[in-house]
């Protein structure tokens, strides 16, 4: 079982101490990526819900750590867990009982979990858990908590810090000395003591803000925190805390009143200062490690950079879709953004260019309620690799390998600009995929304002020399008129297409080349042409199928099937009413049999028999897709829950039955969440561990999380959860590129303490210093810098060379 | 899992394209050497007679000094040194006429050129010799096809007193042409009219000939075998021409609007078809491109072909306005003819040198020591350019600079959101399809509403003057219709004081509208008259 297509974005992800790997919460799992390859590492597994955070141990000194990759992870079923991730190694539990929504640990410098002697403290950490079954106090639904909590001896230290609405994100200053939330409309924030934490000792300081807060920062060394709102404005407290958190316990000093700039009422703050650029919730604030500027992002994909003192901006724009996380790493030049579209981009940091990009599936395409029925966007499916074409946002097709779990290409469909704060209005309706893969057929939409305007067009691809490399061949504006295209499908084996409408009519589209002579040169010309175009009734057509050897064309004309001669345009026959308006149609196998569900009130799953034109068995079912092998009898359905049957499982919400078409009773059954949107498919296994030719069967749910089975091993009424996951893709140890300082100038000579003590010569500096006597003399007689720059940088290389022969 | 920065282009709002159907003829041809080199042939045209008799076949005497074409009762032979001044008053290019009894067919030289013979529709095939100051003599006269002789043909080696010939008859003979007797003589070679053959490059023995039943038959005059050939291939239709390639060991075959190459060693094994010609292939020919041969088919469709035979591949080909029955090529690779049934000769002359030779000369001098080259002093303004024009030699690898992408004044104002100002900026520039385009991106953008209203009274009549201008033409009439009634509607007040010239741009979208619903009821009278026509037609 192949489970993926878990978000990378749902929690911050988080470097290593030496920025050579990238911990990012995937689902239960932890995955650990190269931040030099930008491929998957290893997992950690273990967490039974969402992982939300992620502290990695630092390294406090630079002796035999060279090798420790410590880090504490928290999830939402109420367990800590301490990692050595580079093994991966389960180390220790720490049970909180309550879902973790965020922890942070500010003393981790100075505590150590593995040292054995008695001086170091206790390890203490702040989490933010949620308690659900929390009475309501005063009409109040405080659901999050902060509290501390002892991760050495696995208690709770003392009481609640804080009570809020929902679990807030916690943040920590680089120091560990102040831990912050938002809280609606104020910060709150705890000056962490050296000793002896404990929550009565904490001393919690407000500052007021007249609009809700959606994120905060703290200042590296300085007392300046950063707080966002949702309007997309940017306060910069200065100063803070002087007072309340200088004296200990004290009665309130009498703040001064006056030359106290933006600070509200009885803050505690020297001044307070507010930029506004962004036009919506600022998403993440950072301060750059130089302590000198502020970045900031938001829905725009342009990461803004503040400078701290004058509050002039640079901007990064270009990222291309809405920001969500933004970290730095230790080595100072790299630094990643995490985008809404579960993407990953590491930056090189001071120029900010995007050096790798760690994707996951895209996330489904929302659209707004205009469409109504039509709003269904399918996904393609390329069986014999095991590749989804899925349409995103930014009007692109990512092909997605299911088998390996990583993302193949980017085609460009439409070309417009996308701007991430505008509202879609231009979008993918339907991506088609021929069963070899060797053509794929996309729909576009463009929605009219007030009436105005509005296009469809069908855009016919071919795939190039490999896998997820496509060209455009033809593009046909307006395939029905004005109408909406329903459905589209290939015929297997042969270069024919059919498209139907809710027009009426259904069109089939044939690729032939054609020679094109022009003066004293042959133009070869191709490309697809309406062969025909047919109608049932002027009834809307809302499916189409081919059967197996491409010689029947089924079309559903809403509750009627009718079977056509796609070579000769001529109706065969008409099967007759299904309860709705059929959604999907589907020839099973190379049976007799064709299947079809419809949906709405009167939803039904019906197996029709060709021979004899009838109902051979039916159901009524709520169904989302359908899915059948080209040479066996079975099928697989994905049907939805109705909301009565909802009791039988929290969150599963839907149900994937094999059948054999011979036989209503289903072979097997399986229970799934998030089945709104879902897709089945079935596609050849291709993983050379248990092949013999056996299909695999992939589900994709709603939010694009995928698990492939084999229908015939998995147990009846098992959790389609995963157990194995995917296989790491690269090794730590074949990284041997260089960071940071190493990057720029090289490794440096390690440097033998003792034994450059021992001996007797010191190290000896030429008596000579060229650089001196290179810059010497007058300045209108300096020869010009190209002469000057190689003998002074030669000099300082010849001085280091010495140096590292006399040491040895 | 790349870095997908550099993929992420800016695209401009295109001129919409699905306004205009793109025009589908291509106009940049792509240069291949061997289109070039077909290019510097310059053509002129030949009426050998005044009378618009088919030119049945053309021939070059092998030294290329003499080209003989055989149209209506004789044979023509021109000087091929004198064709270049051809002057169409006065005839100095005709050499010879050769005096035939009948309709005259297929001249043939003999390997040396002294000597030319050609069939005849009454069955004489004769011999003529071709003194250079002398009017032609007939030499010998070679009586044994009882219908037309259409097949004559020296052999193509070093053997001067043999010929051989074919014809309507079936009969298939080689001549020893001192005393005019057979030497080798097939009757009923074939079961219909020989109306091709060819004599084998290696071997003077060896011949082919084609035939209207379909077959080609390989003949060596060695094996006297009685009436079966040596090898006998079924080409699928009539066959017009047969050709030797250089090597012997392959026979092209022309026949209906195929031609096919045969591995003749092999035993008359099909090598390869090609299909290109729309009509019947009429004649084969050898022609030497540069160093390589190609192989010239014409067809009754017009076209001549070069294919080239080793990588089988058309390489070019050129139209001609009448159908072509004939096609020689120069052993010298200067002169090419095709005659048509009209009594036209094309020829092309190769006038200019090659740009391909050119280079291939050059190559003779590379190794001589270049100059040196003058130093420039620093005073110079090159010396400060030094290197700025420098060009990538061929292994370099040349890192381009990002290009700049130009964008149009209203692509710039969208990019601020100036959504406004792009709509003006686009107005003013009066091009219809970049309004669109900027009327459609608006949409995308729900702002196009905004707009409307936000228009100043000027800016207003621009919009409303493009619109009573272009709302009728087809390919933008459902937007435009859509939008004028919509700037009426948000608008009216303003249109309504808006003065004088608003009341024109509101009479002339009136009169359009007007204008339009005429149009559109007589396209319904129209539709009422052809839609029972239609109906009948269906059935």
């Amino acid at each position: 079982m192949i489970v993926g297509g878990q978000s990378l974005v749902t929690s911050p992800p988080v470097f290593s101490h030496d920025g050579k790997k990238l911990l990012v919460c995937t689902g239960c799992t932890v995955s650990v990526f190269s931040t030099t390859t930008g491929m998957l590492i290893t997992e950690l597994e273990g967490h039974t819900e969402r992982v939300t955070s992620i502290v990695v141990v630092p390294v406090a000194g630079t002796v035999g750590t060279k090798f420790s990759d410590y880090c504490w992870t928290a999830s939402l079923d109420g367990m800590i867990f301490y990692w050595d991730f580079s093994t991966p190694d389960l180390l220790k539990k720490v049970n909180v009982q309550l879902p973790v929504h965020s922890f942070v640990i500010p003393n981790i410098l100075s505590a150590s979990l593995g040292r054995s002697d008695k001086a170091s403290q206790n390890l203490y950490a702040f989490i933010s858990v949620e308690d659900a079954n929390k009475e309501v106090e005063n009409g109040k639904h405080l659901h999050g908590s902060i509290q501390i909590y002892d991760l050495t001896n696995s208690t709770r230290a003392g009481g609640v810090l804080a009570e809020t609405h929902k679990p807030e994100t916690l943040a920590i200053s680089k120091s560990g000395e102040f831990v912050g939330i938002k809280k609606q409309k104020q910060l709150n924030i705890w000056r962490v003591p050296n000793k002896n934490l404990k929550s009565v000792n904490m001393k919690k300081l407000k500052l007021h803000h007249t609009r809700t807060l959606s994120c905060l920062a703290f200042h590296p060394t300085k007392c300046i925190v950063a707080a966002g709102d949702v309007s997309g404005r940017i306060l910069i407290w200065r100063g803070f805390g002087k007072m309340r958190h200088s004296q200990d316990g004290g009665g309130k000093m009498k703040i001064d009143m006056g030359d106290r700039p933006g600070v509200r009422g009885e803050d505690d703050a020297d001044s307070c200062s507010t930029w506004h650029w962004h036009s919506s919730e600022i998403k993440f604030l950072m301060f750059s490690s130089d302590e000198a500027y502020l970045f900031s992002g938001a829905k725009e994909g342009v990461i803004v950079v503040w400078q701290l003192d004058t509050g002039n901006k640079t901007y990064k724009p270009n990222i291309g879709s809405p920001l969500m996380y933004f970290t730095d790493s230790p080595d100072p030049s790299l630094s990643c953004v995490s985008c809404e579209d579960n993407q990953i981009h590491l930056l090189r940091m001071p120029s900010m260019d995007i050096i790798k990009s760690i994707s996951g599936i895209k996330p489904p395409l929302i659209l707004s309620e205009l469409q109504g029925d039509r709003s269904r966007v399918t996904i393609g499916c390329d069986r014999s690799i095991g590749f989804v074409a899925l349409p995103t946002k930014d009007y692109r097709i990512q092909f997605f390998s299911l088998l390996d779990g990583t993302d193949i290409s980017h085609l460009q469909v439409i070309e417009r600009n996308y701007d991430p704060v505008d509202e879609t209005t231009v979008f993918i309706s339907l991506v088609e995929v021929s069963d070899d893969g060797s053509m794929m057929s996309t729909v576009e939409e463009k929605l009219p304002e007030m009436g105005i305007g509005g296009l469809i067009s069908l855009k016919f691809w071919i795939r190039g020399s490999h896998t997820g490399q496509y060209t455009l061949s033809t593009i046909i504006y307006e395939p029905h008129n004005n109408a909406g295209v329903s459905d589209m499908a290939f015929c297997p084996g042969r270069s024919m297409a059919v498209s139907t409408s809710y027009c009426g009519n259904f069109k089939v589209w044939v690729n032939n080349s054609s020679f094109i002579h022009s003066g004293d040169e042959i133009q070869e010309k191709g490309g697809w042409r309406c062969q025909s175009v047919s109608s049932y009734k002027e009834i809307p057509m809302t499916a189409a199928a081919f059967s197996g050897d491409g010689s029947v064309l089924a079309v559903a004309a809403e509750t009627k099937i009718t079977l056509w001669d796609p070579l000769n345009n001529v109706l065969v026959a008409i099967i007759g009413d299904s309860l709705g308006p059929i959604r999907q149609l589907a020839f099973v196998g190379s049976s007799e049999y064709i299947m079809s569900f419809s949906s709405g009130t009167k939803a039904d799953l019906v197996v029709w028999n060709i021979s004899n034109l009838s109902t051979h068995w039916s159901y009524k079912l709520l169904v989302e897709d359908i899915c059948c092998t080209r040479s066996e009898t079975r099928v697989a359905v994905l049907a939805l829950l109705s909301s009565s049957d909802k009791s039988i499982s929290t969150g599963k919400d839907g149900m994937v039955l094999v059948f054999d078409v011979e036989n209503p009773i289903p072979v097997s059954t399986w229970f799934v969440k998030k089945a709104k949107g879902g897709r089945l498919s079935f596609i050849n296994n291709k993983l050379g561990e248990a092949t013999d030719g056996k299909l695999l069967l992939a589900y994709i749910n709603g939010e694009h999380n995928y698990v492939l089975f084999d229908p015939s091993n998995v147990k009846e009424q098992e959790d389609l959860i995963p157990k194995s996951a995917r296989r790491p893709q690269s090794y730590a140890h074949d990284e041997n590129v260089s960071h940071g300082y190493a990057s720029i100038y090289g490794e440096l000579p390690s440097f033998d303490l003792t034994k450059a003590r021992s001996s007797d010569s010191i190290p000896f500096v030429s008596s000579e210093r060229p650089w001196e006597t290179i810059f010497s003399g007058s300045s209108h007689a300096l020869p010009p810098l190209s002469k000057l720059c190689s003998p002074f940088l030669e000099s300082l290389l010849e001085k280091a060379e010495k140096q590292t022969v006399l040491s040895q | 899992m790349m870095a997908d920065e550099a993929t992420r282009r800016v695209f401009p709002t295109e001129p919409a394209s699905h306004l205009r159907p793109r025009s589908r003829s291509v106009k940049s041809l792509v240069s291949t050497p061997e289109s070039s080199f077909w290019r510097t042939f310059r053509s002129s045209t030949l009426h050998p007679s005044y009378l618009h008799l088919p030119i049945t076949s053309l021939s070059f005497s092998p030294n290329s000094s003499l080209l003989a074409a055989a149209s209506s009762t004789s044979v023509r032979v021109f000087s091929s040194l004198s064709l270049s001044e051809y002057d169409p008053d006065f005839d100095p290019t005709l050499f010879a006429t050769l005096p035939l009894p009948d309709l005259a067919y297929s001249p043939s030289f003999r390997c040396d050129g002294a000597l030319i013979a050609a069939g005849c529709e009454n069955g004489a095939v004769r011999v003529f010799d071709l003194p250079n100051d002398k009017p032609p003599k007939t030499l010998r006269r070679l009586n044994a096809h009882s219908c037309a002789s259409r097949v004559v043909g020296f052999p193509l080696l070093d053997h001067k007193l043999r010929l051989f010939s074919a014809g309507d008859d079936a009969l298939f003979v080689q001549w020893d042409l001192p005393t005019e007797t057979p030497l080798f003589s097939v009757p009923g070679a074939h079961r219909d009219y020989i109306r091709a053959g060819s004599p084998s490059p290696v071997s003077p023995d060896v011949f082919v000939t084609g035939s209207y039943d379909h077959t080609v038959k390989i003949w060596d005059a060695r094996v006297d075998s009685g009436a079966s050939s040596v090898l006998s291939i079924n080409h699928g239709h009539p066959v017009e021409s047969v050709l030797f390639l250089p090597s012997g060991g392959l026979v092209a075959t022309a026949g209906g609007n195929t031609i096919k190459i045969w591995d003749v060693i092999a035993g008359g094994k099909p090598v390869y078809s090609v299909e290109t010609h729309n009509k019947t292939v009429t004649a084969l020919t050898l022609a030497k491109v540069r160093d390589d041969t190609r192989l010239l088919s014409v067809s009754i469709d017009g076209y001549l072909k070069s294919f080239d035979f080793s990588r089988f591949k058309i390489t070019h080909s050129m139209r001609y306005p009448a159908p072509l029955l004939s096609v020689a090529f120069s052993p010298t690779g200067t002169i090419r003819v095709v005659g048509t049934n009209n009594g036209a000769m094309y020829m092309g002359i190769k006038k200019k040198k090659d740009e391909f030779e050119d280079q291939v000369g050059s190559d003779d001098f590379a190794w001589s020591v270049p100059l040196p080259e003058k130093p420039t002093s620093r005073k110079n303004i090159r010396y400060f350019k030094r290197g700025q024009s420098e060009k990538p030699s061929e292994g370099d690898f040349i890192i381009k600079r990002p290009e700049k992408v130009k964008l149009k004044e209203h692509d710039r104002l969208l990019r601020k959101f100036l959504h406004k100002d792009a709509l003006v900026s686009v107005l003013k520039t009066q091009q219809t399809t970049s309004i669109m385009a900027v009327l459609e991106e608006l949409v995308a953008r729900r702002k196009l509403i905004k707009c409307i209203s936000n228009l100043d009274n000027d800016e207003l009549k621009l919009l409303l003057s493009f619109i009573s201008k272009k709302a009728t033409q087809p390919w933008c009439a459902r937007f435009l219709m859509d939008l004028a009634k919509w700037v009426l509607e948000i608008r009216a007040e303003d249109i309504r004081s808006g003065g004088p010239e608003m009341a024109v741009h509101v009479r002339n979208l009136r009169s359009m509208v007007a204008h339009e619903i005429q149009v559109q009821r007589s396209l319904q009278e129209i539709q009422g008259m052809i839609s029972p026509l239609l109906v009948i037609a269906g059935k």
